[in-house]
């Protein structure tokens, strides 16, 4: 039963969305925004599971005065921060919980993403060390792009910028449809063993596969 | 497509005119105050018949037509001739029009508002299963202070006061709605297509399955390494399953990935974190961690504690994320599913922590990332193929034929879409048709 039912529901689930892409009929879309609704309902029931995780895997962190734990209660106590001027105050423009988004999270949010003009530089150094023949054609094509891109490369070579967009445009276009060709056939096949109860590991122990070594 | 209209009773000014020729005839007979008075009491007269003749400023041509452009049949377009300025009543204000529509024998409910100067409007509140047809009406709003009409959070016209003059009802009228989108007929054919090779593949191949070859895939053939190190480092192995939601399939892809190697690091107990940015996903994969102990028979070493949520905020659940890494310094790190902008972010710190990383996304922009910062990476399907790679199952392996027919298929569909794109010079009309069918 613990598995019977899973496989019924994800069947007649997933023949049901197939099926409403095809039916433009009300029936068929108000079935597909009704079966979302029902998603966001599951996924707000999720957010309480959530909450409930974040606070005893914090919880958990302070009660044992694990390393670093002062994090954990600046953790916590901003949630409650958040929630109390969410709750009390609202949280439309010009609210308590508005500024502390804008000045707090937002800031530190983009904190996080600067690193990533570090990580750039870092990743590409290692990677374009000639060491191979692919690492070389690497660090030669994206050399060419790059200086394609900036107005030296036109002054070296005045066809750079054209050369730079032919890379961008047909090689590299041609290798990205290759990918995603290949994704679609994988999701594809994925969404349809899945749905014919082929694919159980999802199910854990009641439908798991067994394990080849 | 169902048209249903009616014209409302007009002015009968037509009938007056031999009358006032009969009162002229006799103008010579009478004096000239006499005839000032007969002309005014005339005029007061035809003005008052006038106003009791005419309809009391209602629109007219009301039409219900459907809407062509809607599918789904829930909405039709009502359309109407609006009343003469003469015709508002005494004291107030021209302020829109609303429709109104009403399921046969239902009382009628209000719909759309429409500004004064409309004379059409798109109504979508119609529902066409179970198939009852509506009869309409457009009525002219008037309000007592000059105010454009509007409704209220309770639906009620505001401001209040409202006066309305409703049109003949037309109908019933249905909308019409399609069972089937035959633009989509050239998706579902390759659909079924596609579906037929995969399930008549695994019919046949199964059986087979265990000679069958399959491309070593590096990344995967990795993955015991990693537990392995992990296991004699004593130190854990760290899995994140992407910043997409359940409903992604490279999210699912990644929970079926984590199975099996739950199920590889329960029988050597070996320590697995997995923060979750989605709570439906934690909730998930908590299960399939714990089944995996439960089927390893290491119950006792499952630990909910490891599988849990962060936060929904991408660049604060990558902060975590790294904290975690450098404070725990994992044997082993695994990325798989859907990332963005995080990618790199998370490879390159997992790098700095000194751990082995293997990486599989289908997110074509993340890919470079992962390939220049991981130690092995799987590209694309190669991410889908995992599940069928770790289990060795015949059914799982049997698709993966499939898989490769599909894409035999689709090659075989580009050979001929370039050989007919290069021909077009002389026949483009043939290549037009040919290249419009793959049009979604």
């Amino acid at each position: 039963m613990k598995l019977q039912v899973p496989l019924v529901i994800t069947f007649l689930v997933g023949v049901f969305m197939a099926v409403q892409f095809f039916v433009p009929h009300e029936v068929g879309q108000g079935g597909y925004e009704m079966l979302l609704k029902w998603a966001r309902l599951v996924g707000a029931f999720a957010l309480v599971l959530g909450i409930g995780s974040l606070w005893r895997t914090h919880g958990d962190k302070i009660r044992r005065r694990r390393p670093d734990w002062p994090y954990s209660v600046v953790a916590l106590v901003s949630f409650v921060v958040m929630v109390v001027l969410g709750i009390v105050y609202g949280h439309g423009e010009h609210t308590g919980f508005d500024w502390v988004f804008r000045h707090i999270q937002v800031p530190l949010d983009a904190t996080m993403f600067a690193l990533l003009a570090f990580f750039v530089a870092s990743a590409a150094f290692r990677t374009f060390r000639a060491r191979s023949v692919e690492a070389t054609l690497l660090l030669v094509t994206a050399l060419v792009v790059m200086l394609g891109r900036v107005p030296i490369g036109e002054l070296l070579y005045h066809r750079m910028p054209q050369v730079s967009e032919w890379i961008m445009t047909v090689p590299t276009v041609a290798g990205k449809r290759g990918i995603l060709l290949g994704v679609a056939l994988g999701a594809a096949a994925t969404a349809l063993r899945i749905i014919l109860g082929i694919e159980r590991s999802h199910l854990g122990g009641a439908g798991g596969s067994g394990e080849g070594e | 497509m169902i048209v249903c209209g009616m014209d409302r009773s007009t002015v009968a000014g037509g009938a007056l005119a031999p009358r006032t020729h009969h009162y002229a005839r006799a103008e010579g007979s009478l004096r000239h105050g006499q005839r000032f008075r007969l002309c005014t009491a005339l005029a007061a007269l035809a003005i008052c018949a006038s106003a009791w003749a005419a309809p009391p400023g209602a629109p007219t041509q009301v039409k219900a037509v459907d809407n062509p452009e809607d599918d789904r049949g829930t909405q039709m377009i009502v359309s109407w001739e609006a009343p003469t300025k003469r015709q508002r009543p005494w004291g107030t204000y021209w302020a829109g029009y609303q429709v109104f529509y009403a399921p046969v024998g239902r009382e009628r409910r209000p719909g759309p508002l429409a500004p004064p100067e409309s004379t059409e409007v798109v109504a979508a509140c119609f529902k066409p299963w179970p198939w009852r047809p509506y009869n309409t009406q457009v009525a002219v709003v008037y309000l007592p202070t000059p105010a454009l009409a509007v409704t209220d959070a309770s639906g009620a016209i505001a401001p209040s006061g409202a006066h309305f003059v409703f049109s003949d009802t037309i109908g019933p009228v249905q909308p019409l709605a399609l069972w089937y989108n035959a633009k989509r007929t050239n998706v579902l054919v390759m659909m079924l297509l596609y579906s037929a090779i995969v399930l008549i593949t695994i019919h046949y191949a199964t059986r087979r399955a265990e000679d069958m070859y399959i491309r070593p895939i590096a990344g995967l053939e990795a993955v015991n390494d990693a537990i392995g190190r992990a296991t004699e480092m004593g130190k854990p192995i760290l899995y994140i399953s992407g910043l997409s939601g359940i409903s992604d399939v490279a999210t699912i892809a990644a929970m079926l990935i984590l199975g099996h190697l739950a199920r590889r690091t329960a029988r050597y107990e070996t320590q697995i974190i997995v923060p979750c940015q989605d709570p439906l996903v934690m909730a998930a994969e908590r299960e399939i961690v714990r089944d995996a102990y439960l089927e390893a028979g290491k119950p006792q070493a499952f630990r909910p504690e490891d599988i849990y949520y962060v936060t929904d905020s991408q660049f604060g659940y990558v902060a975590a994320v790294d904290g975690v890494m450098m404070r725990e310094r994992p044997a082993a790190c695994f990325y798989m599913g859907y990332f963005y902008a995080e990618a790199l972010i998370l490879a390159e710190t997992g790098n700095a922590a000194g751990a082995i990383q293997i990486a599989g996304t289908d997110a074509d922009t993340q890919l470079p990332f992962f390939i220049t910062a991981c130690d092995y990476t799987l590209m694309g399907e190669e991410l889908y193929a995992a599940s069928a790679y770790l289990s060795r199952q015949p059914l799982l392996v049997a698709q993966l034929r499939g898989q490769d027919l599909g894409k035999i298929l689709i090659a075989a569909v580009l050979l001929v879409g370039t050989a007919i794109t290069t021909l077009a010079t002389f026949w483009p009309e043939v290549a037009q048709r040919f290249l419009d069918w793959f049009n979604v």
